[in-house]
């Protein structure tokens, strides 16, 4: 077997420790490189901003353990956000494993803030829980009533006894949404329940391979922005000025993206000089 | 028979019918109040059953893994720790989900075997890219250059070693992409309304467990 079919046949195991090795390397060691901001992050960012003081917003959190990782960190910066703007953000799911994750989002928000910022529960925010009913069709029961799904919120307060569900019930009476969908796939849920019929503007987040799956609805007008994967999450921190763990991972990301590019050369290369070689 | 038929097949169609429509049309064209409110309550139901059916869901998977360990049948020592850990779980999680034992199974297993799970597949990915992604013919080539530069423009630093990949790599988001995905949106949301039209008609009868009995009819 010549050097070049030993390098194409490489042990898997030795790819794997070397990505592991390129993940690991920069959080246990943590090293700032150079970072543009995507568009799509910077769209997302300035309809945040541009949301006005006060109003209402609705938050679907659909980050799962999977995701949490990616998503998490852009969560709770963007709950910051709102709550600085003394948004009033309720917050819901449409899976009973989030819920939880929404949660630890809100209360590492809570963290952040600072001691001027009014963030009480059940009166800045709420964290409504899962709707139960199989994704599109529970948020179209949610957002039309949501007292016809919801007797309580997360802690089991009744949701006629929270001051922020006062005369909320139906999706018109919120001025945003933000659809954190994580891997669920399921923002076009939200344009189609919610921007669509009470036009209501939204934007979103899933993880980095899904992007491409929403940028038509980007194109369209019927998402503003779109927070990708933990790079998104990392420019939020950095537009935000907030830097969190999504910054340190997303240096972990470029490693991790190089080393896959030099995997595909390498292996390119082997292979051409393999089949220059009238070996293929 | 005949009323046998009529119960179990002709109602679940008519009755999927008239709801479906109720739906669609609600959507396209102003209902009096008492239909809206109709639509609303039914789509509560949907809340209601589908919180049973995850309940009918669990028992029947907790029946399937105590009959593996009953019959000693393949690996079933793993459906030891299945019904274990569904056991002990569901006793915390009824106690509250706010529960400090509850919290602490679902912060120190779940979240850490799903982060895991889920991370496994870029190692997989790099395996794979290194062995398959090759330039063999034209169509392999666009697609790995697209890769390439896609990538490239992903990884944050990516526009820092190679400026150019960002507008290429936005454009190829924005254009090609975008319409193949705007392609697919649209065939999918075709080929929903014409399920739904077969559905509807009754001529698409799977969802009532009736595949033998069409393939009979046909």
């Amino acid at each position: 077997m010549s050097i070049i079919d030993r390098l194409l046949n490489i042990d898997s195991r030795i790819i794997y420790l070397l990505l592991f090795l390129a993940l690991a390397f920069p959080i246990l060691y943590p090293v700032v490189l150079p970072m543009e901001v995507q568009q799509y992050s910077l769209t997302a960012f300035e309809f945040v901003d541009d949301i006005p003081d006060g109003s209402y917003v609705l938050f679907d959190g659909g980050n799962t353990a999977a995701t949490y990782p990616q998503g998490g960190p852009g969560m709770i910066v963007n709950i910051v956000h709102l709550l600085r703007k003394n948004c009033k953000v309720v917050i819901f799911s449409t899976s009973v494993e989030c819920v939880p994750f929404n949660q630890q989002a809100i209360d590492d928000a809570l963290e952040k803030l600072s001691s001027d910022v009014s963030a009480e529960n059940g009166v800045n925010w709420v964290n409504l829980g899962y709707i139960g009913g199989g994704g599109e069709s529970a948020v179209a029961a949610f957002v039309n009533d949501i007292r016809s799904v919801l007797e309580a919120d997360y802690f089991g307060t009744p949701i006629n006894d929270l001051p922020i569900m006062e005369g909320v019930n139906d999706a018109s009476d919120f001025a945003a949404v933000m659809w954190w969908g994580g891997s669920q796939g399921s923002i076009p849920w939200g344009i189609r329940q919610i921007v669509e019929p009470f036009g209501v503007p939204m934007t979103g987040q899933c993880t980095t391979n899904e992007v491409p799956n929403y940028s038509p609805y980007i194109s369209s007008g019927q998402l503003q922005g779109l927070i990708g994967g933990v790079r998104g999450s990392a420019e939020y921190e950095y537009l935000l000025n907030l830097p969190g763990p999504a910054l340190g991972q997303a240096m972990a990301t470029n490693f991790g993206g190089l080393l896959w590019m030099i995997a595909v050369v390498l292996g390119n290369a082997f292979y051409l000089i393999k089949r220059a070689r009238g070996e293929e | 028979m005949m009323s046998d038929r009529l119960i179990k097949i002709q109602l679940p169609i008519i009755l999927t019918a008239i709801i479906g429509l109720l739906m669609i049309v609600e959507h396209f064209i102003p209902m009096p109040q008492t239909v809206t409110n109709a639509n609303v309550t039914i789509r509560s139901f949907n809340t209601i059953v589908s919180a049973g059916a995850l309940i009918l869901g669990v028992v029947i998977l907790s029946i399937s893994h105590l009959r593996t360990i009953m019959n000693r049948r393949g690996s079933w020592y793993y459906s030891i720790i299945y019904i274990v850990a569904l056991v002990i779980t569901a006793i915390f999680g009824f106690i509250s989900i706010r529960d400090e034992n509850f919290l602490f199974i679902y912060d120190n297993m779940t979240a850490p075997i799903g982060a895991a799970l889920y991370s496994l597949t870029a190692f997989y990915i790099t395996s794979a890219a290194y062995r398959v992604f090759r330039a063999r013919n034209w169509s392999a080539t666009t697609l790995l250059v697209s890769a390439f530069i896609v990538l490239a423009m992903l990884i944050p630093v990516g526009a820092i070693i190679l400026p150019p990949v960002v507008p290429i790599g936005e454009w190829l988001r924005s254009y090609p992409s975008s319409a193949g995905f705007r392609g697919m949106i649209v065939g999918t949301s075709l080929g929903i309304i014409g399920l739904g039209v077969r559905v509807f008609s009754g001529r698409q009868k799977e969802h009532l467990g009736l595949r033998v009995e069409k393939q009979g009819e046909s």
